[in-house]
């Protein structure tokens, strides 16, 4: 890689905007995940016409450039592994327009999803397919990702939102991606294509996304289970009844302990709980899901269920679940959470089978798993729990991901539902979809030659993600 | 980089003992980077670069005791960027004392000879007449007096201690302690945030000064056409201790109507900076009867963590008062300001 000319992209962006200190290398060589990787410069464009000019020069000197949102990614999406420019995407931060007759909104792809819903609110509308993160996660980020979250079960994915988009590519050619019609027959769908790209193909530089009226009612029910497997048997019989949950969500007895040690939310203590929640704008439609929910989660031997439509004590509830992924830290003295094995995909008749088969796996490679997530669109989140002082937890940590992964596949699971792949989730997903790995080298090909958007990650991330870049932990014995 | 920094950078590679940051290692492996901290950091809303988030000072930190960094002045200067208001510690589900990590961190860099300023306070040693008033103010008790080596005495800042809050500089009669400027709050940088919104706002009338613990999370990081145009400039002063008469007369010199100064309730600011707040704020009033100025345009307003909603309420109320005075009639005696 040639020597990055800091000089130029400052000419480019500003001199406040592009930094070569070490100070802020150092501070975007990691996300959220176990990866590291130092970056060589970091670039901060507001306009698309910079981004044009940053990729022209990175393209002519084959310079990588890594576009980067929150970096809240939790498998390395955005850790620069082989060096390069780091594109912080976050001062492209407007929300251009919002046009309720049309029901969509155009908006810049570092806004964050939290203030897209506060800006719609006032005209009662909401953008739905908000991750836990939403409150730092950026559009452009969610779009890298496919990202979806808690309600996915009823709005679905960031994929099912995005009607278009303008893509810089590698060269820095613009173009326009899809349309602001809500349905278009027009040829390849290829702002679907972007989605889940993890920043391979293009930077992403502005999104036509739908949007959806705030639904007048919301009704939250919380079911306690002694047993994981009676919690998941509900999940699976509430999918199946017809019901129409607008969150569904399984919490297990680990995750319970970790959110009332470090919030102090006071849940009891069981084996899993369930929140289940119906929204719309007639209350005796949305009686009536709730009504048949709690009748399945009884008849699965759940007691104690509660129900509210009060909003505060639904957000406090509901908080705990957003920030079950920092709380695992709390559940044990000396262990930590890992952002590995974190968000697989299974068929919705397999939650149960796949929560107890989770912890079987934790048990015997001396690691703590706690298993939550949507269950209700068969979102199974994990984090490995382990010393992550030692050597001999990371080969645990290794075992546990050959292993779990292996029986994901073969209940019919996918990898990663809305994390994405980046480098920790690569060598398992590329050991599942040996077909599919040579078609999308050919895409990545054809719209980067040279490789230098976000390279050696997903198809192309390296075979051994232990090994991939340093662990950003101290391992020492 | 200079020459003696250079020195002290390289000196430091070896002898920096991170004695008192080593206690946190757990702690900082416990952190996940989920960014929840950054959303709440107001040092990060002003400069939106990822190494002024709380979640990349503790990774310096955290690179600095794994020794996969060398100390520099450079990081040294982000780990004295703080105005402590807690933010990223409440609401971190890792649990992480960030802050106190912060403080430990500090307190390393000064033993291994690191002199940098970041959001502490300075003393003009010259014009420093000494009177003691900014040691009474301050609650981290940062501030003392000290004696150099010819027995002047002098006031001393303990920047490990320091937590930026801004009291003293409002405080101190002769104008000579300040904090650097291109974080928003100095008086200077206050009154620009003013005009700006006054003059660039046609539907302006109130300016609010809210401290950054009441008025939290009312604050966003994007930029919304519905969030534009609005009758009041909320104007983030950290502490509201921070908002001196001389501020809100220059709001109403740039054209405010109104002007409402929201702190925390009494016994909840962490460094009593509302009940200064509440002193100036009556002598305000008094002085505005005697200019014929209305004395309830200046409104004082207590709201605690977490009570945005109450705050805008509060705001939306005083803009009905506010409208039935309309604009001030400035008696002759102004045009002298």
């Amino acid at each position: 890689m040639k020597k990055i000319d800091i000089k130029k992209l400052k000419e480019i962006v500003g001199e406040k905007n592009a930094s070569d200190n070490s100070v802020d290398l150092y501070a975007y060589s990691r996300d959220a995940s176990v990866h590291q990787a130092m970056p060589n410069a970091i670039v901060r464009p507001r306009t698309i016409e910079q981004v044009q000019k940053i990729m022209r020069y990175a393209n002519n000197n084959k310079i990588p450039v890594i576009p980067r949102g929150a970096g809240s990614g939790t498998s390395g999406h955005s850790v620069p592994i082989d060096g390069g420019i780091v594109l912080d995407m976050k001062r492209m931060n407007r929300i251009i327009e919002i046009r309720p007759n049309d029901m969509l909104v155009r908006v810049e792809p570092g806004v964050v999803d939290d203030d897209l819903n506060r800006a719609l609110k006032p005209y009662g509308l909401f953008y739905p397919p908000a991750p836990a993160s939403s409150r730092i996660a950026t559009i452009g980020g969610e779009i890298g990702a496919n990202a979806s979250g808690v309600r996915s079960v009823k709005y679905g994915a960031t994929r099912d939102y995005v009607m278009g988009m303008k893509v810089v590519l590698a060269d820095g050619k613009l173009v326009n991606l899809g349309s602001n019609t809500r349905v278009h027959s027009s040829g390849y769908q290829l702002e679907r294509l972007i989605v889940g790209s993890e920043g391979t193909l293009g930077i992403v530089v502005e999104a036509t996304m739908r949007i959806y009226p705030l639904p007048k009612y919301r009704c939250l029910g919380i079911a306690n289970f002694d047993k994981l497997e009676d919690a998941g048997d509900t999940i699976s019989e509430i999918i199946a009844s017809g019901a129409q949950p607008s969150m569904l969500e399984l919490m297990d007895g680990i995750g319970i302990v970790a959110v009332n040690k470090a919030l102090n939310l006071g849940l009891r203590e069981v084996g899993a709980i369930i929140l289940f929640e119906a929204d719309g704008n007639v209350k005796s439609a949305i009686d009536y899901e709730i009504k048949k929910m709690k009748e399945i989660c009884e008849k699965h031997n759940g007691y104690a269920i509660e129900l509210s439509y009060d909003a505060k004590e639904r957000q406090k509830i509901f908080g705990g679940r957003k920030k079950l992924f920092a709380s695992l830290s709390k559940y044990k003295e000396g262990i930590i959470c890992t952002d590995l094995a974190d968000d697989m995909g299974v068929p919705n008749s397999k939650v149960a089978e796949a929560a107890q088969k989770i912890h079987e796996i934790a048990e015997h490679n001396n690691v703590i798993m706690a298993v939550y997530g949507h269950c209700g669109s068969g979102v199974i989140h994990t984090k490995i729990m382990l010393d992550t002082n030692k050597k001999s937890q990371w080969k645990d940590a290794e075992n546990v991901i050959e292993e779990l992964y292996d029986y994901i596949h073969s209940i019919g699971g996918v990898v990663s539902a809305e994390h994405g792949i980046g480098l920790s989730k690569a060598p398992p997903w590329k050991k599942a979809r040996k077909d599919v790995v040579p078609v999308m080298r050919a895409i990545k090909k054809a719209l980067d030659p040279n490789n230098i958007l976000n390279p050696h990650k997903l198809m192309d991330a390296p075979d051994n993600w232990v090994k991939a870049t340093n662990l950003r932990y101290m391992v020492k014995t | 980089m200079k020459k003696s920094e250079k020195a002290i950078a390289l000196k430091s590679a070896f002898k920096v003992n991170f004695k008192r940051s080593k206690k946190w290692e757990n702690e900082l492996n416990k952190c996940i980077r989920c960014g929840y901290c950054y959303e709440l950091c107001p040092l990060y809303k002003t400069f939106n670069w990822e190494s002024d988030t709380p979640r990349a000072k503790l990774l310096l930190i955290y690179g600095m005791i794994a020794g996969e960094i060398k100390p520099t002045r450079e990081i040294a200067e982000k780990i004295f960027q703080c105005f402590y208001c807690e933010n990223c510690s409440d609401n971190c589900s890792a649990g992480v004392p960030v802050t106190d990590i912060f403080t430990d961190a500090r307190a390393d860099l000064i033993d291994a000879g690191f002199d940098v300023e970041g959001t502490t306070t300075r003393v003009n040693e010259e014009l420093c007449s000494t009177c003691g008033m900014c040691i009474s103010v301050c609650k981290s008790e940062a501030l003392t007096f000290i004696e150099d080596e010819i027995g002047i005495k002098k006031v001393a800042v303990d920047k490990a201690k320091c937590k930026g809050c801004g009291l003293c500089i409002a405080t101190c009669p002769s104008n000579v302690l300040s904090q650097r400027e291109g974080f928003e709050v100095s008086p200077t940088e206050l009154e620009a945030q003013v005009t700006s919104f006054l003059k660039t706002n046609k539907d302006a009338k109130i300016v609010a000064f809210c401290c950054n613990w009441s008025v939290f999370p009312g604050l966003q990081l994007s930029e919304s056409p519905t969030l534009i145009s609005t009758s009041y400039g909320v104007i983030v002063t950290m502490c509201s201790g921070r908002v001196t008469p001389e501020l809100v007369l220059h709001a109403f010199k740039e054209g405010a109507w109104g002007v409402m100064v929201s702190g925390c309730p009494p016994e909840e600011c962490d460094h009593d900076g509302n009940y200064k707040s509440r002193r100036r704020m009556l002598m305000l009033k008094n002085l505005l009867k005697q200019l014929n100025i209305e004395p309830e345009r200046v409104k004082l307003a207590w709201f605690s963590r977490g009570e945005s909603i109450k705050l805008k309420q509060a705001i939306d109320e005083f803009d009905k008062e506010i409208s039935k005075l309309g604009p001030i009639k400035f008696p002759s005696v102004i045009n002298y300001w």
